[in-house]
């Protein structure tokens, strides 16, 4: 079995090629269920974030799963070979190290920042409800989360994190005195838009409003913090109204214009106004950053303003890649350890099996035994088994993560008779 | 004594604005600015007054004094505007404009060996009024210059997402430091230009005089920001651009013209 990651991100790929192959939570749920229908992919697990797109994925063979994935990716977007350029592909071990650098914030734009691990185990859930996820991307994922949360908790990252929307309040400091007097247009009632609204709630902002296609959705991500809820299409006069628009849905084509942008600015006099688009594919029209006293933020804009922070960042680079480092060796031992696995379950059936015989030969010459007995005996023959079975699995076990000669299990499949049973 | 009180707030005034360039690396920077900038403003105050005791005596109206007057109002100003506005970062370039007019000031001062023709022309206190309130107007137009050209330096950088740059205040309180000063430094500059031309009549001088003409135009320069703000309230990058051609119309109906030996 192969381990294989393929992708692009925010340093391999311009935003107007991430956009492009952004997914929606609905087709990343197809593709996850599509993924698995390919002869030589067993499991799959794709991930679409703001700054990423990657399929991670069990394969038969190396080149085959290679092949299968890159052509998954032509089939979202007709015509891509041509941006092959902007893939990498991890195998194995290196595709481990990179979940693992994902899930624990080290690859992002924003290093450290919040979300990315909620949306890595959403990613996750997405793949386990379509079926594609089986035991080795189970136990990938797992270990990822737990690497991503001692990460968190072990060094400086947790203490010092920051998300694109705190970069966003940094952005609006740039541009206003204050932002008590402010009032922020939420478009999307998301995850993001959530994040952002905590970000800017929290920095003095209280003049808030969220726009969503579903105002229920609007209203219940603005209730706790008093903010006005509304419908998509009272964004024209909304516009008007704000200092400060964060726009984070999922959209094919821009939902806020270069027209409506230059309308909002002269009906404000020419006072600035702040637009921040975190959204992919694109919310807004890039063309809006020529409009005069604009000033409008995509997420690859973001970076620079998130630099500021990451050097501080950095030193915690350090003991967050020895955790990572060591999360990583315990998986590839477990994975190491599935070697033994076919040993193992034939060892235990059979065990097992004599066990059970050699219990119904007993109750046999027990023709008056009441049922409870029956059940009773058959599992004191299952627990003798388990017990006499502990230790040898154990050393089995060890012995296929230590990756060394398997003489173990070499020796108990010719004493238990096993080597046929494996064929 | 004055001489030296100048040299002095020159030196502090240049130490301001070489430190603010290093508020980035200690942000202790900013503060150390502002109170270089007012131990500079009490120097040069200090010797303003003494101008009265020095022989021979350097009177209001002449360029020397003019010119320390500016150069001392201009940070007395903006260490003003810092109570009104949140302006810190633009310290430095206060310090550094300060700097440069008092050391134009002082080698004036150095030079001036009294000025026959204006001891002839009586002054009184039209001269006296004019001097004061367009020196004010032009410090505070100075003043507004500065906020814009540092609103369109902004700007810029925040348009190519470079915005920690400079580390320039807010556009937001760039433009309110804009706008207050210019208001401010309108009305000043305007009584100035009428002040003056009651002191032109009064001395029987014509009032077309190189520098009375560059005054005008630079005042008919500066109502067009001043309509663009108060009558359209249009803030911005525009205003910010008619503010500093504005100060450079100023600036030479003060400077250029007698650096350039344009007096009549």
């Amino acid at each position: 079995m192969n381990l294989i990651l393929i992708g692009l991100n925010h340093r391999t790929a311009p935003v107007d090629v991430r956009e492009r192959y952004a997914l929606s939570e609905d087709r990343a749920f197809t593709l996850n269920e599509k993924l698995v229908l390919h002869a030589s992919l067993v499991e799959g697990v794709v991930i679409s974030t703001c700054n990423r797109t990657e399929i991670i994925a069990v394969a038969d063979g190396a080149e085959k799963g290679e092949e299968a994935l890159f052509q998954t990716f032509d089939a979202l977007v007709p015509g891509n070979r041509a941006a092959r350029e902007h893939f990498y592909v991890h195998r194995n071990r290196a595709a481990v190290e990179h979940l693992f650098r994902v899930a624990a914030s080290l690859d992002s734009m924003v290093l450290g920042e919040t979300q990315i691990l909620g949306q890595v185990k959403r990613a996750y859930a997405l793949a386990a409800q379509a079926g594609s996820c089986g035991a080795i991307l189970n136990r990938l994922f797992h270990r990822a989360f737990r690497a991503a949360k001692r990460v968190r908790a072990e060094t400086g990252l947790g203490a010092t994190s920051i998300s694109l929307a705190r970069v966003g309040v940094q952005l609006a400091a740039e541009i206003f005195e204050t932002l008590a007097d402010k009032r922020l247009a939420l478009v999307g009632a998301g995850e993001i838009a959530e994040a952002s609204l905590h970000a800017f709630h929290e920095s003095g902002l209280r003049s808030i409003v969220v726009l969503n296609r579903t105002p229920e959705a609007a209203a219940r991500l603005a209730a706790p913090y008093d903010a006005q809820a509304a419908s998509l299409s009272r964004l024209d006069s909304e516009l008007a109204a704000a200092d400060i628009v964060v726009s984070s849905v999922t959209v094919d084509r821009p939902v806020i214009s270069t027209g409506q942008i230059q309308r909002t600015i002269a009906q404000r006099h020419q006072r600035s106004l702040l637009i921040i688009d975190l959204g992919l594919p694109r919310n807004v029209d890039p063309a809006c950053k020529q409009i005069d006293d604009a000033y409008l933020y995509d997420v690859d804009d973001l970076e620079e303003v998130a630099q500021r922070g990451r050097d501080r960042r950095r030193e915690a680079m350090v003991p967050a890649e020895a955790i990572l480092a060591l999360e990583l060796e315990q998986f590839e031992r477990w994975q190491a350890g599935l070697r033994a696995v076919p040993t193992i379950r034939n060892l235990v059936a059979r065990t097992r099996e004599i066990a059970r015989r050699e219990a119904q030969r007993t109750l046999v010459r027990m023709p008056d035994t009441s049922d409870e007995t029956r059940d009773a005996l058959e599992r004191m023959a299952d627990a003798i088994v388990a017990k006499l079975l502990h230790r040898p699995l154990d050393q089995l076990r060890n012995e296929a993560a230590d990756q060394g000669p398997a003489y173990y299990a070499e020796a108990i499949r010719e004493i238990f008779g096993l080597e046929e049973d494996e064929e | 004594m004055t001489e030296f009180l100048h040299l002095l707030a020159c030196a502090l005034y240049s130490i301001a604005a070489l430190l603010g360039l290093r508020r980035r690396e200690w942000p202790e920077a900013a503060r150390w600015v502002n109170v270089l900038l007012t131990l500079g403003v009490v120097g040069q105050g200090a010797g303003f007054v003494a101008l009265h005791a020095r022989d021979p005596l350097v009177p209001l109206e002449s360029f020397p004094a003019a010119l320390s007057l500016i150069g001392w109002l201009i940070p007395t100003s903006y260490l003003y505007a810092l109570r009104v506005a949140s302006v810190g970062g633009v310290g430095h370039w206060v310090g550094c404009v300060a700097a440069s007019i008092t050391l134009i000031a002082l080698i004036g001062l150095v030079q001036y060996q009294g000025d026959p023709a204006a001891a002839e022309i009586p002054g009184g206190s039209w001269s006296h009024a004019h001097v004061l309130l367009s020196t004010l107007g032009f410090s505070l137009l100075a003043l507004t210059s500065l906020a814009g050209l540092a609103y369109l330096a902004k700007r810029t950088a925040l348009k190519r997402n470079q915005t920690a740059r400079f580390g320039l205040p807010s556009l937001e309180s760039l433009d309110r430091m804009e706008h207050v000063t210019l208001g401010l430094g309108f009305s000043l500059l305007s009584l100035g230009v009428l002040t003056g031309f009651v002191w032109g009549q009064s001395r029987g001088l014509s009032p077309w005089t190189q520098h009375s003409r560059w005054l005008i135009i630079a005042w008919a320069v500066y109502l067009v920001p001043i309509g663009m703000r108060i009558v359209r309230h249009q803030h911005g990058d525009r205003p910010a651009r008619v503010v500093v051609a504005g100060f450079g119309f100023l600036a030479f109906s003060y400077i250029g013209i007698r650096l350039l030996g344009m007096t009549a």
